[in-house]
């Protein structure tokens, strides 16, 4: 009887939102209610109906327990959505029509500032005026930067006739809280994701396993290698100048690391996730530390947000189409935009506005960057360049204040000495094998993922078993009490 | 369940089941001379419910009767005090050492991350510190680790009994962790190991915390070390004349470093 008196407490603290404590797609939790959803899915797949109110409820439920009583938001977000897309289609005039989408964008960018920026405004404000400063207690709803940009792509491209508005609230709820991408994305496009909802079918077994294959990939990134290095980097990152130059140096090479593993394995981990739904989500990372000048590392890194960022507000803009200076400053203003997207600060503004920057540059010096031929001279010192300002900007990004990262910076940069590198090896072995191993994966070739992924779907059962049980017990092996969140949860 | 499911669902029950299983076993299955690490599945799920009277361990945050008994005057002499424990000092250290500073006494800290009673009770990293600093008043900081141990008091018991033993006859004050849930007896262990008015219990206290959901704000922490000094002067063992600071925080003397595996 106490067992079960317990088992029913804990199950009721598990299942209930606990504030701090999203759920992960790597914890036992999720694990556990996938298990009980993949046989309902699998039973519901070809009932269309059925299936989109249980995959609504589900992907409801997942945000309740990740952002609580904010699900009530998300309802009434993409109700409101919905309702006006729905008015806009029986809307004669175009003046209407254009009325119906400013509407939805006030309430969405209105919703979106008011809980994101709300308190950075009213600081700088008060900073301007010399007001004493008092935050208001604002919890940021989790995902919602992803979920937004969503809902604006939809009502844009209903209006501009790209995509049809959904006949139902459900199908609509259905791709705004896809449970996969609702809190860290990718950021799902509606002419994209919502033909799957009619046209796709159950997936293949080699799918589901391809999924499978993805979902360990991103569980090794996140859990293992971001979280681990994520040890080490806090330690540079919480008391700069504390360290010498060279471990500071490679607290910034942790950190590009550890980043880029913990929002592409969280990619990997969605993309898998619907992959064995039956859908396809877009790619959202494709090796970015390989690019060779910043132009292309946009089209590498966060792909969804770039791609989002270029048709929604780039072209909007402008684009190229007015000349050599307007684009220049069209590609300065997006990146500012998309900075300000990541986070509510100065650093963070300033990190798209030196990316911006960046790309300009960049652009700019095309004519005579071609001259220079396409020797593996010029193509290893282009990749130097570029991995070093993205580093170097990582820096700003992470750092708790500017000033901390102009700390950082120049102690990296006057108390450098490679005479550590030993010492640094022999306590820090494991760390250090760790940003290897992840340097070394991600400088080979793409074939080799795409082969090694093959032989995976390929293999027999008890391989596949074997696999998936080393990695979770790594995981647990390697696990502090502390688990970190997902670094783009915050956005 | 369509055929394309039943591989992959049956891979990941398996693997949930004995992962389940090790849980449960919880560090008594070895394979090969491996002894898996056990994650907390099984406590989470089926682990009891810490019993705990209304008012919490033994502490003495808030005596229900006045003492009658007349209280040491807190000890004025400057003093070398040292901070051990794990990441919460990140937290707690600043602003003692703010106190510290306004109070004419010598801080050090020693911040092992990660780190556990079991770590600190298995190791002789106190006695290191205690030998080359030579404290004359210790602060603990442990237990945030440990919050969500099964069996914790016939597991862990011994260490804290070890690192009491470390201590000796040093003053000291034991800051118990600040639950972000509740625990299966981490406070009830120390708090039933360490002399009267050596624990303070900082469960059911309020915190801000940071994007971790378990790490208080620097400002939380600033004000959880302010409740600590506060209860000093009338309910610890050895009060100490901790001056309010004019400084919200300040550098301790020297901070000691250790990553969680070393």
């Amino acid at each position: 009887m106490t067992l079960l008196t317990d088992l029913a407490h804990n199950l009721a603290e598990i299942l209930s939102y606990t504030p701090g404590s999203p759920m992960l797609f790597s914890s036992g939790l999720f694990w556990g209610l996938f298990l009980l959803f993949l046989p309902l899915y699998s039973w519901l797949r070809d009932r269309r109906r059925q299936m989109i109110v249980f995959v609504v409820l589900f992907s409801f439920y997942f945000y309740y327990r990740c952002s609580g009583s904010f699900v009530l938001l998300l309802g009434a977000t993409s109700l409101l959505d919905w309702s006006l897309s729905r008015l806009m289609l029986r809307c004669p005039s175009s003046a209407g029509r254009k009325a119906c989408v400013a509407a939805s964008l006030v309430a969405s960018l209105g919703v979106l500032c008011y809980f994101k920026y709300a308190n950075f405004f009213l600081w700088n404000w008060a900073a301007l005026v010399g007001h004493n400063f008092e935050p208001l207690e604002l919890i940021l709803p989790v995902g919602i930067s992803f979920y937004t940009f969503q809902s604006i792509s939809y009502i844009i491209d209903v209006y501009k006739g790209r995509v049809e508005p959904t006949r139902t609230w459900l199908e609509y709820a259905f791709f705004l809280s896809f449970f996969p991408a609702l809190v860290a994305g990718p950021i799902v496009r509606a002419d994209y994701f919502l033909p799957q909802i009619h046209n796709s079918g159950h997936a293949d077994r080699s799918e589901v396993y391809t999924g499978l294959w993805l979902i360990i990939l991103g569980v090794v990134k996140k859990a293992i290698i971001a979280d681990y290095l994520a040890q080490y980097n806090d330690l540079i990152f919480n008391s700069p100048g504390a360290y010498s130059g060279f471990e500071t140096v490679m607290g910034m090479i942790g950190y590009t690391m550890q980043i880029y593993c913990d929002f592409s394995g969280y990619s990997d981990m969605a993309i898998g996730l619907a992959l064995i739904m039956g859908f396809r989500l877009a790619q959202n990372f494709n090796f970015p530390y390989k690019s060779q000048n910043l132009t292309e590392f946009w089209r590498r890194w966060h792909i969804s947000l770039s791609s989002w960022l270029r048709d929604y507000v780039y072209i909007p803009l402008g684009g190229n189409r007015h000349g050599t200076f307007r684009t220049y400053l069209n590609n300065f203003l997006t990146m500012l935009i998309g900075g300000l997207w990541h986070g509510a600060g100065w650093k963070f503004i300033f990190w798209g506005a030196m990316h911006g920057a960046g790309l300009a540059v960049h652009k700019a010096s095309r004519p005579w960057l071609g001259r220079l031929g396409d020797s593996w001279p010029v193509k290893a010192i282009s990749w130097l360049i570029t991995i070093t300002v993205v580093m170097l900007l990582w820096v700003f990004f992470r750092a708790d204040t500017f000033g901390d990262a102009i700390i950082l910076i120049s102690h990296a940069a006057t108390d450098f000495s490679p005479t550590y590198l030993a010492p640094f090896a022999a306590a820090r072995t494991l760390w250090l094998i760790m940003l290897l191993l992840i340097i070394v994966a991600h400088a080979l070739p793409v074939n080799f993922w795409n082969r090694l992924g093959d032989m995976f779907v390929r293999s027999p059962w008890p391989v596949k078993l074997l696999i998936f049980l080393v990695v979770v017990q790594c995981v647990v092996e390697l696990q502090e009490q502390d688990v970190s969140p997902f670094i783009y949860f915050q956005f | 369940m369509k055929a394309s499911y039943k591989g992959t669902w049956w891979l990941l029950a398996t693997a949930f089941l004995l992962l389940f299983a090790v849980s449960a076993a919880d560090g008594r299955i070895s394979l090969f001379g491996y002894e898996p690490k056990a994650s907390d599945m099984y406590t989470r799920l089926l682990g009891s419910r810490q019993e705990q009277p209304a008012s919490g361990p033994e502490t003495d945050v808030v005596p229900a009767e006045p003492r009658e008994e007349k209280r040491p005057e807190p000890d004025s002499l400057p003093k070398t005090i040292l901070l051990f424990g794990d990441s919460m000092l990140e937290g707690l250290s600043p602003r003692l050492a703010a106190y510290c500073k306004a109070s004419g006494h010598s801080l050090y800290t020693v911040i092992w991350y990660s780190s556990t009673s079991e770590r600190w009770g298995s190791t002789d990293r106190l006695r290191h510190y205690i030998d080359k600093l030579n404290p004359d008043y210790i602060f603990v900081s442990l237990g945030a680790n440990e919050l969500f141990v099964s069996n914790i008091i016939d597991k862990r018991t011994r260490y804290v009994k070890k690192i009491l033993s470390d201590i000796d006859t040093i003053p000291y004050v034991w800051i118990g962790p600040p639950n972000w849930k509740e625990d299966t007896g981490v406070n009830r262990m120390i708090s039933d190991n360490a002399a009267p008015g050596c624990f303070f219990l900082s469960d059911g206290m309020h915190f801000n915390r940071k994007k971790d959901g378990a790490h208080p704000t620097a400002s939380s922490a600033s004000l959880w070390m302010d409740s600590v000094v506060r209860w000093m002067p009338e309910h610890c063992a050895h009060p100490i004349l901790l001056r309010v600071p004019t400084e919200p925080t300040a550098r301790p003397q020297r901070v000691f470093i250790h990553q969680p595996n070393e």
